[in-house]
């Protein structure tokens, strides 16, 4: 699920950077806010960081003794994406292995489909490996498949999640 | 796995901060995202070069994902929805996954029949059929 957020956040400009001028200085700190943004990837308890939306408030900017540089307390707006255990989706498989397939949803890559969970399906192997059902329904390689998460799983070095997924439950599997 | 032993969305157990904060659905993402993508092309040759890999797949994902397209069409979407006394996490389940029958929308929002909220499945079924109406008149 996306989610509209609300964070505060440090943004530290250094003396270079900063201008007289007021103009630049709130440049300044929107291509700083947006550099951290992107390169923090995700945290825990927000999901995924996809796209900042506004730059709300800018506090009062506090000299750091050493450097020179400046802390400005923001808080800004912003787009996340989390997986909630409970929750179904739609993904896309993009990896199939003999013991069940790899999905893409949103920004994660490892949402991953065991055969324990697809009990009806049967591993079919071959150049295009695939899982096929006895009503031929088909799980390959770009198909579309609604699932529901079972389990996530916060990885904080990677900053990354892995999400388990079931199709156990009615309404769920491949969608053409 | 997750530290939460409790979350679980089927029962809207998700955490009061997420609760209350505003879900997005796909379509309205997808507005945002690509709005943000054209403002990025404006300023740059290569915008793709620009933008986060999590802004990437979030893109491709909406895109895919969407549907509803037209920006009318989406607040539409939501304005119907929001008539029927639904979490913001249960409308935006709704919104994304369009079921079609009453069956199939309680199965993919099973808290929608939990919680002490008069939502018949004749309420249900009007609901899916606004909305079935504004995806064929977009």
């Amino acid at each position: 699920m996306f989610l509209k957020v609300q964070l505060p956040w440090n943004v530290i400009i250094s003396a270079e950077d900063l201008d007289a001028k007021g103009l630049m200085l709130q440049r300044s700190i929107i291509i700083r806010l947006l550099d951290d943004f992107a390169c923090k990837k995700a945290t825990k308890d927000l999901g995924y960081f996809s796209a900042v939306t506004t730059l709300d408030s800018i506090g009062e900017g506090k000299v750091r003794q050493h450097s020179g540089d400046v802390l400005f307390p923001v808080v800004f707006s912003g787009i996340t994406f989390k997986l909630f255990r409970g929750e179904i989706l739609d993904g896309v498989v993009h990896k199939v292995l003999k013991h069940g397939v790899f999905l893409r949803c949103g920004p994660v890559e490892n949402v991953y489909l065991s055969n324990l969970k697809m009990a009806d399906y049967k591993y079919v192997p071959g150049e295009n490996p695939i899982f096929l059902n006895d009503k031929l329904s088909k799980i390959g390689k770009d198909v579309t498949v609604r699932f529901m998460v079972i389990g996530t799983k916060w990885l904080e070095v990677e900053r990354e999640f892995q999400a388990l997924v079931s199709l156990e439950g009615d309404f769920l599997g491949p969608v053409s | 796995m997750s530290g939460e032993e409790e979350e679980n969305a089927a029962e809207l157990k998700i955490g009061d901060e997420f609760l209350k904060a505003k879900c997005l659905m796909n379509c309205e993402v997808s507005l945002i995202l690509e709005h943000k993508y054209e403002q990025l092309q404006q300023m740059s040759d290569d915008p793709m070069n620009q933008v986060s890999q999590v802004f990437e797949k979030s893109l491709q994902y909406v895109k895919r994902f969407s549907r509803y397209k037209n920006p009318d069409a989406v607040r539409q979407v939501r304005e119907i929805l929001s008539r029927y006394q639904l979490a913001e996490f249960e409308l935006c389940v709704l919104g994304n996954l369009c079921p079609e029958t009453v069956e199939e929308a309680i199965a993919m929002v099973p808290s929608i029949k939990n919680r002490g909220r008069a939502l018949d499945d004749e309420a249900i079924e009007k609901m899916l059929n606004d909305l079935s109406l504004i995806k064929r008149f977009e």
